[in-house]
């Protein structure tokens, strides 16, 4: 993927100009960096072949623990949507139902303690930046 | 000398300012909260908080984010010693014997002697700062662009070699963030690059989103991926009066405090991950130099002393590649320099002649800082501790909040949210597959000034590359490189040698 990438920066480079390395272009740096890329991942690319070859026991992943990877996707999903409608819906509404959301997702099934504390959460931080702090945020249409 | 005093001074009189004080409270309080919460880190927190700084002037604005910054590592410590758990990556050596006193009723000497050994660390790392800066600025006024040139490739090599688990791995990411810098304006010729027609993309990428992104959007999805019970733990909160240390504790610290110190202090002006390199470099030392190596691990003190005074060494020597150079080694300083860039203020060997009020100021108050961190830390653990009863379950969505509130606030931009959110999920991947985020983040404030350094020396030399090792200074960079270069390298072959892989 990372080869990839560096390919296509070389592609893109090369539709700049590119000049001399007395006077170089917009795309000169780019492209060198893309190709650099390439190179460095196909060494990297080797070398994994190379272990695997070998039988060498793959590189350890950080992460050992067993985890939901449902849980980061809704997670993300929650965090792409309240994004979408972050300037329509405007921040106070947009930050109860992303508090809502998020709490749900990991795991906070009260709907009362949920709910309550969500709105706290909304309302404490509308009032720090936008009333306190005077940050011009979305009011969207409930006009707040 | 005396002149170096006679400017501190003056810096004591900015800093002792009602205004500048109370930025720096803030900061330090902020900053230890920050390094307390488990899912935000310093370059997060920073990063989130430049916004706030907008209406300041550049003094107080630095003085705030510095505090963030050391303050971050003090509360780092805390979540380390109680929770065995590292608010950050420099406390996760203090997690070794921290926790162990911890387990053994001394939570409170632990966290008393975190807070004695930066303080002094602190104060030594003041007058370090005071006679070394402004002779190392008056040396770095000879330093061109091939000068710089190397210096940014021997940043990035070192930074990548003493990071992660494979050196082409975070050479790979420090490549991705250079192209990720190229983004936008070409800073030459203006010509649009890889903006494809988008406007909110000519001015590039925003570095804010990419460190919010990476280091704190991506830390809460590793937490959300975790099974739901393991996001909660048991807290150790110590009683107010368990929190002195005794006599013989102090005995046993004074001279591993000294010895962090001296060793922060020389790996905080060495590009790389300073705080972790020298609290993991003091904790071997000790552990080597001891009568009783055996305690360690145990719940020795010097293992706590030790690195903690180092942490707060090299915190405070890394403002000076900062400062004199313009050239940040590590991504918190990263930070701070596009924070400072952002106030109209460019670092350099020029910055303590053109901005004295600032640097003599800001220098003061790290030390009036340390000082509040210590009246701070030591009555209000408790405090501090009871955060961490706040379930993760709550805490993560409010950073969650407070992170898409921050980046929004930056430029008043959704465009900035979602580039947020892709580095957060980019992050979140790299973290799996074992790719550190730091050279990325790095490169990216650095690639501008690599890129017109690389230029402005090819067009001195006519676009003769020897322009990068006829010249001494460039050259020594350049050979310091290969030689970064060729360590890991002849490591493996060894290795395999070893291994018997050739006959």
């Amino acid at each position: 993927m990372i080869f990839i990438f560096g390919a296509i920066t070389v592609l893109l480079s090369l539709r700049m100009p590119i000049g001399t390395f007395r006077m170089a272009g917009a795309g000169l740096f780019p492209l060198c960096l893309g190709i650099l890329l390439m190179v460095l991942s196909s060494i990297f690319l080797l070398r994994f072949l190379f272990k695997k070859w070998q039988n060498v026991k793959k590189e350890e992943s950080p992460s050992e623990i067993p985890g939901s990877a449902m849980q980061v996707l809704f997670f993300m999903g929650a965090m792409i949507l309240a994004t979408l409608f972050f300037k329509i819906l405007g921040y106070p509404l947009v930050s109860f139902l992303l508090m809502v959301a998020l709490l749900r997702i990991l795991g906070m099934k009260q709907w009362p303690f949920n709910i309550s504390l969500s709105l706290i959460t909304a309302i404490a931080s509308y009032f720090l930046f936008v009333q306190w702090l005077k940050i011009p945020l979305p009011k969207g249409w409930i006009g707040l | 000398m005396f002149e170096s005093l006679q400017h501190l001074a003056s810096g004591f009189t900015i800093a002792t300012t009602f205004y500048n004080l109370f930025y720096c409270l803030i900061g330090a309080i902020v900053g230890t909260l920050i390094g307390v919460l488990p899912g935000i880190g310093p370059i997060a927190g920073i990063a989130l908080l430049i916004p706030a700084t907008f209406g300041l002037n550049p003094t107080s604005a630095i003085i705030m984010l510095a505090g963030i910054y050391y303050g971050a590592m003090y509360g780092g410590s805390t979540t380390s010693i109680l929770l065995n758990v590292p608010g950050e990556t420099a406390s996760v050596i203090t997690c070794i014997d921290g926790y162990q006193m911890a387990q053994k009723g001394r939570a409170g000497p632990a966290l008393a002697i975190c807070a004695i050994g930066s303080f002094i660390a602190g104060t030594i790392g003041l007058f370090g700062l005071v006679f070394l800066a402004p002779p190392l600025a008056e040396a770095a006024l000879a330093f061109g662009p091939p000068e710089y040139f190397s210096l940014m490739v021997f940043g990035f090599i070192v930074l990548s070699n003493v990071t992660g688990t494979s050196l082409i791995k975070s050479l790979m990411m420090a490549v991705v963030g250079l192209i990720i810098g190229t983004i936008g304006l070409d800073p030459v010729t203006g010509d649009a690059r890889f903006t494809f027609g988008s406007i909110s993309l000519l001015g590039g990428i925003e570095f804010v989103a990419v460190a919010i992104g990476l280091f704190g959007i991506a830390e809460v999805l590793t937490n959300v991926e975790k099974p739901l019970e393991m996001l909660e733990q048991r807290v150790i909160v110590p009683r107010f009066r368990e929190l002195y240390p005794s006599l013989q504790d102090l005995k046993k610290s004074i001279t591993a405090i000294l010895r962090g110190t001296g060793i922060g202090f020389g790996v905080g002006l060495v590009p790389g991950p300073a705080p972790v390199i020298a609290t993991y470099s003091s904790y071997m030392i000790e552990r080597k130099i001891s009568k009783h190596p055996e305690e360690f691990g145990k719940g020795a003190i010097e293992g706590v002393a030790g690195p903690e005074s180092a942490n707060n060494s090299a915190c405070q020597s890394a403002f000076i590649p900062l400062f004199v150079l313009g050239i940040p080694f590590a991504p918190p300083t990263a930070i701070l320099l596009g924070a400072l860039l952002i106030h109209g203020v460019t670092p350099g060997p020029l910055l303590i002649g053109q901005h004295p009020e600032l640097f003599w100021g800001v220098i003061a108050s790290m030390y009036i800082g340390n000082f509040i961190l210590l009246i701070l830390n030591l009555p209000f653990v408790p405090l501090f501790a009871n955060i961490l009863r706040i379930p993760k379950k709550i805490l993560l969505p409010l950073i969650i909040l407070f992170c898409i509130t921050g980046q929004y606030t930056v430029n008043n931009s959704v465009f900035d949210i979602g580039i947020m959110l892709l580095f957060g999920a980019l992050g979140f991947l790299m973290r799996k597959w074992a790719y550190e985020g730091a050279p990325l983040l790095l490169a990216l404030v650095l690639g501008p000034k690599l890129e017109v350094a690389f230029r402005q020396s090819l067009m001195i030399s006519h676009g003769d590359f020897g322009v990068f090792i006829n010249r001494p200074i460039s050259m020594v960079f350049l050979l310091a490189t290969l030689v970064f270069l060729a360590i890991p390298i002849l490591r493996t072959v060894s290795k395999y040698l070893k291994k018997g892989g050739i006959v």
